[in-house]
């Protein structure tokens, strides 16, 4: 049996389908967190009430006719593959408007039950609504419903399992004026009755609320954009340098620097392992691992900042600050809202996209977005802030902040390389702020920490195993004494070529750069592996055996590029499937490596000159590299241009 | 006249929506066409705040040339 969960978005289907089927999805408090459909089935203690169900939570629509593209994923479920019973969740506070759908629903023939949701806000603000009279109207059933806390929920189930197994096909309500052209005014002013008569309003929603009076504030044309950045700093230095910081020390030192191999080593020496098989285990596995694991406290308390700033309503006003400055760029305002979810993890932030009625606002917000500084990132800009600027705080803040200039640069490029047209507008609902929830923040914490300890246990820990064995290995499958004969460094040197420009020599620095495109957190790890043999200090000490490899200098281009660069592997299937179009993907990809090579080759031929006075490694085939990209840049504008020129001939 | 020279507080009820058509029937499904009540709640960094049907938006100064009132 299907249930199909349909409604406005943020009218609370998430919070509902979390509530009955014991899942952990994403929920926020702003118009489309949604943006796929997800199944699951439903939880066992509603198993005496509605055997086997199974639940379709579907992306937030307005309508049946889709206006964006997860709204059209809605339609085309519910038309298509006909669940048993639809759940419309019907936001009590914005009635008239949700019936507008609801109305749509019931015409559908499936049996339809109401959930009028969030009953919490319609008391607290002393509103009243007829159910038992809005019911007969509507020829549906009707549960009163507060998602957050599960009121209401065994009843709608109840409800639920009946209409499916009774089989009946759902009756409409009828107005005039149905299946003629005025249909839908009709079927406005018919809602409109049928509100006026069964919802007692006490509260004129068109007065100034507390709420507003706070987003004059937050949403102000000359507070609203230092505000956000103050607190974006927060949520950042709290996770990096704060409280995040410091659990990551001491995992990182305590735990993973001692703990866990002296007793890895005591206890298969005790065994009696053979010790290559030891040192696998304990200096590639553990090592790996362990160098990627010690940066989990400083994830969970991002992302549980995150989880109280989505939960809060901010969000959706931080897409009206910024929409002025992102229009200038080719973004709409809520490019934002990707971003700042892309700095947990840029594969929601990429499908957060979808919310983006414009196809070039969305492309260009797909492209923008994994340069703002995910998860997996951070491991490494904590690992080279600690070992190379022990004594300055402004490395991790200046990753932010070079990352949002980027995307304002490359927005500018990509809007002078590309030719369309901008016929785009903004339109946000801004949902009313509420106190964030501990809850829902710990929910979105631990679920996080899992994904990372799977990934790390996993994808991590399979390319740590392959990155020791072929830098203890050479080509014959001989032990090596010196790594640099192993199969790594023949595989790094092949590349290693490719970045003396940036200033970046040997192989080591080539491997961790390969393994850095299947996920970024391997990069530590790679580090951790490879300098494992010629020091036995941990590796994120101030001054540690990672200058051996780089100057502070090239040190910070080698975090720059590591940030430009795509993110991961899933990042680009996520992209991928945005972007529906191989030959964007490819534009793209070029576009983001382009921009990472180009400003750490900026930042250590410049840098060097300025802090150490002399010229850098590979200063000469830099100047080489920029003229290439000086004249590609200017030929795609000058080819832009002249379409751009075309076709406003065209037009004329 | 157009919502974008209202001021802040201005009630009134919406004349027409002009623009394309898929803009047209988004806003008509958000309850945002003619002969319903429209509220100007405030103006925020260009944006302007509307209360429809209960709800509140942010459109952009485009939009809100867009829509013409009484």
């Amino acid at each position: 049996m299907k249930i199909a969960l349909a409604g406005n978005p943020n009218s609370g289907k998430t919070t509902l389908f979390n509530a009955i089927t014991g899942k952990t999805e994403y929920v926020g408090n702003w118009p489309g967190v949604t943006v796929e459909k997800k199944e699951a089935n439903l939880n066992r203690k509603f198993e005496k009430i509605f055997s086997k169900g199974r639940v379709v939570d579907l992306p937030g629509a307005y309508s049946i006719a889709p206006f964006t593209g997860e709204e059209a994923i809605t339609r085309d479920f519910v038309l298509g593959e006909s669940p048993d019973v639809i759940i419309n969740i019907v936001d009590a506070n914005s009635l008239e408007r949700s019936l507008f759908f609801t109305t749509q629903l019931l015409e559908l023939g499936i049996p339809v039950v109401i959930a009028l949701n969030k009953q919490d806000i319609v008391r607290r603000h002393g509103n009243k609504t007829d159910i038992e009279g809005l019911a007969k109207t509507l020829k549906c059933k009707i549960v009163e419903t507060i998602a957050n806390d599960g009121e209401g929920l065994k009843e709608l189930i109840k409800v639920a399992a009946n209409l499916a197994e009774s089989n009946n096909s759902q009756k409409a309500p009828e107005f005039n004026n149905k299946g003629t052209e005025n249909e839908n005014k009709a079927r406005q002013q018919f809602v409109k009755d049928v509100v006026d008569k069964h919802f007692i309003k006490k509260r004129d929603t068109s007065k100034v609320t507390t709420s507003d009076k706070a987003d004059r504030i937050v949403a102000n044309a000359f507070w609203g954009l230092p505000i956000f950045a103050i607190i974006m700093w927060a949520v950042y230095a709290f996770s990096i340098q704060g409280l995040g910081g410091f659990l990551s020390e001491y995992f990182n030192e305590v735990i993973f620097g001692e703990i866990v191999p002296d007793a890895a080593n005591g206890f298969l020496e005790a065994v009696g392992v053979h010790p290559l098989l030891q040192a696998l285990i304990v200096d590639g596995a553990i090592g790996g691992v362990g160098a990627v694991i010690g940066f989990l406290p400083l994830i969970m308390v991002l992302f549980f900042c995150l989880g109280l700033l989505e939960d809060s309503g901010y969000m959706a006003r931080v897409a009206v600050v910024m929409d002025r400055y992102f229009k200038k760029i080719g973004l709409s305002g809520k490019s934002i809202i990707p971003m700042i979810v892309g700095s947990g993890c840029s594969i929601p932030g990429v499908m957060a996209t979808r919310t983006i009625e414009d196809e070039n606002e969305k492309r260009m917000t797909t492209i923008l977005t994994p340069f703002v500084p995910c998860g997996a990132k951070l491991p490494i800009i904590a690992l080279f802030a600690a070992v190379f600027f022990p004594a300055s705080t402004w490395v991790a803040p200046s990753m932010y902040i070079l990352a949002f200039i980027m995307i304002a640069i490359g927005g500018l490029i990509l809007k002078k390389i590309f030719v369309w047209e901008n016929t785009s507008s903004f339109i946000i609902e801004l949902p009313e702020y509420k106190i964030p929830s501990l809850k829902h923040a710990l929910t979105q914490m631990i679920k996080q920490a899992k994904a990372f300890i799977i990934k790390a246990s996993t994808i991590i820990l399979v390319m740590n195993t392959l990155v020791w064995i072929m830098q203890t290995y050479s080509w014959s499958f001989q032990v090596v004494e010196d790594s640099g004969l192993s199969i790594l460094a023949s595989i790094g040197g092949f590349i290693a070529p490719l970045l003396i420009p940036l200033g970046f020599v040997g192989w080591q620095l080539a491997a961790a750069t390969i393994t850095g495109f299947i996920a970024k957190e391997n990069v530590v790890a790679t580090f951790a592996i490879i300098l494992i043999a010629s020091s036995e200090e941990a590796l994120h000490m101030p001054g540690g055996v990672l200058t051996q490899l780089f100057t502070p200098v090239t040190a910070y281009a080698f975090l720059v590029f590591n940030l430009f660069t795509p993110p991961c592997f899933a990042a680009i299937g996520a992209m991928n499937a945005e972007m529906s179009n191989r030959k964007w993907l490819g534009k793209a990809i070029l576009f983001q490596l382009s921009v990472g090579y180009i400003m750490a080759m900026i930042i250590t031929q410049i840098g060097t000159i300025v802090v150490y006075g002399e010229l850098s490694i590979g200063f000469v085939p830099a100047i080489f590299v920029s003229i290439l990209y000086i004249v590609l840049i200017t030929v795609l504008i000058k080819r832009a241009n002249r379409k751009k020129a075309q076709m406003r001939k065209v037009a004329q | 006249m157009q919502l974008f020279k209202a001021k802040a507080g201005y009630t009134s009820q919406i004349k027409t929506v002009s623009g394309n058509d898929k803009i047209r029937n988004f806003l008509f499904s958000l309850g945002c066409s003619e002969g319903e009540d429209i509220t100007l709640i405030s103006i925020l960094a260009g944006n302007y705040i509307i209360n429809i049907k209960d709800s509140r938006y942010a459109i952009d100064k485009k939009m809100a040339k867009a829509i013409e009132v009484i």
